[in-house]
């Protein structure tokens, strides 16, 4: 049965797209937090918190890219 | 074999306007991308994904029919099977699996040639039957976490930016899915053409597939993507849930995410699956209430029915082949009568005027 089924390709998919895909939004929805919260604060006036958020985004924003060219490479070596 | 090949192109086109909702439907749906430009893209992403591998190409018989009770007409009675269920599906807006569309057709013609000793049991189970249940729960399990996360995330922030962001991250999400189809659904294509080359002593046993098969695999998705199937792009962005863009990205994501994670550790999962698992659980993730039941039972029962459908259209267009021999009649008769039923259909739906709902 173990051979039909492919018990560890079928564990191995399961974990790597519940951290891939679970990772993914959560690192993406960090850059918009932090996108929306430099707007914010830099309209208060709290230029460094903003700063910070803005850095914040920047970094997120770029771990979701690399995400992406991950993904690509994935494809390109199969 | 100019019919088979032409019969397997005109499979690759139904695949790429029949799949074309799994990749664009969420982006129109949230405003991410207008309609013409979200398709055009995918379009162009599945031209260009049909070229980044051609290692499965020739799975798809090869795992689940035995190869060597292939001929030149059983590929050709699978292939009117698959067209067969995807024009049904299509006709009724129901985002059913092109890939088990087609192995059914294969199935069911070869089974009707050899009998049932042409299955091969374990490839069947492993490689269809197992990952038809996994795509979409796996999918769906990854949309509804990451919809849950991104609304604590992002949830006291103002709409308006958030939307914005999210509908440009679907651009991005989109894109690689776009990618990811044609990778994996154009080569299944040129696996058939193969074959059919194979069998028909074209080229040598476990032969590569040619460049000009590559080709125009390619191009036929691609033209089908473009064109478009705007019925299952409803039942997909619209009708399934009313979804936002952060759902959309959630969708989009964990489709992305388990296509590439199953291509990578070799565990084949249909697109269409994935992806309508994905929008389920981006629906559920927010509101079991939001989901429309009604409409996803409709789209379960599809999928329950491809397999058989494709195999029983498959099984009797083989039949009906043989009628008139081994020869070259056979195809060109079924192809005429088929074309024939096709163009009767459309005329009288076009007189007829509105589409089917899909539930």
């Amino acid at each position: 049965m173990a051979t039909i089924v492919q018990t560890k390709e079928l564990l191995e998919t399961v974990i790597a797209s519940l951290i891939a895909g679970v990772g993914a939004t959560a690192v993406f929805s960090l850059a918009i937090w932090g996108g929306a919260r430099f707007v914010d604060l830099s309209r208060d006036g709290r230029t460094l918190a903003a700063g910070a958020a803005a850095a914040l985004s920047a970094l997120a924003l770029a771990v979701t890219l690399a995400a992406v060219v991950v993904g690509i490479v994935v494809m390109t070596s199969k | 074999m100019v019919i088979v090949v032409g019969t397997a192109l005109a499979f690759d086109f139904t695949n790429g306007f029949h799949d074309t909702a799994n990749v664009v439907a969420t982006s129109i749906s949230t405003g991410a991308a207008r309609p013409r430009v979200a398709i055009g893209l995918a379009s162009l992403l599945n031209f260009v994904g049909a070229f980044i591998s051609i290692s499965v190409a020739a799975t798809v018989a090869n795992d689940v029919v035995d190869p060597s009770v292939i001929t030149p007409t059983i590929v050709f009675a699978g292939l009117i099977g698959a067209i067969a269920w995807n024009l049904i599906t299509w006709w009724f807006g129901l985002p059913s699996s092109s890939s088990h569309a087609l192995i059914g057709g294969v199935v069911g013609s070869a089974v009707a040639a050899v009998g049932i000793e042409a299955i091969i049991a374990d490839g069947l189970v492993g490689k269809v039957l197992i990952p038809a249940i996994v795509a979409p729960v796996l999918a769906l399990l990854v949309a509804g976490l990451s919809i849950g996360i991104a609304y604590r995330m992002i949830g006291r922030q103002r709409p308006g930016a958030v939307t914005r962001g999210f509908r440009y991250g679907q651009v991005i999400s989109g894109g690689l899915l776009a990618l990811a189809h044609g990778t994996n659904d154009a080569q299944k294509t040129m696996g058939v053409i193969t074959l059919a080359l194979i069998a028909n002593g074209t080229l040598g046993a476990n032969a590569d597939p040619p460049l000009w098969v590559i080709v125009s695999a390619a191009t036929a998705i691609a033209l089908g993507t473009y064109i478009g199937g705007w019925r299952i792009i409803r039942t997909t962005g619209s009708r399934i849930i009313k979804m936002d863009a952060a759902q959309g990205f959630s969708a989009q994501g964990a489709g992305a995410a388990v296509i590439l994670a199953s291509t990578h550790f070799g565990f084949p999962l249909s697109t269409t699956h994935v992806i309508n698992g994905g929008v389920i659980g981006a629906g559920a993730g927010k509101r079991v209430s939001a989901v429309r039941w009604g409409v996803a039972g409709n789209i379960v029962v599809a999928w329950l029915l491809t397999l058989p459908a494709a195999a029983a259209i498959g099984a009797a267009a083989y039949a009906l082949t043989h009628v008139f021999g081994s020869g070259a009649l056979g195809p060109v008769l079924v192809t005429l009568a088929s074309l024939g039923l096709i163009v009767a259909i459309f005329a009288r739906r076009a007189q007829q005027g509105a589409p089917v709902p899909a539930g």
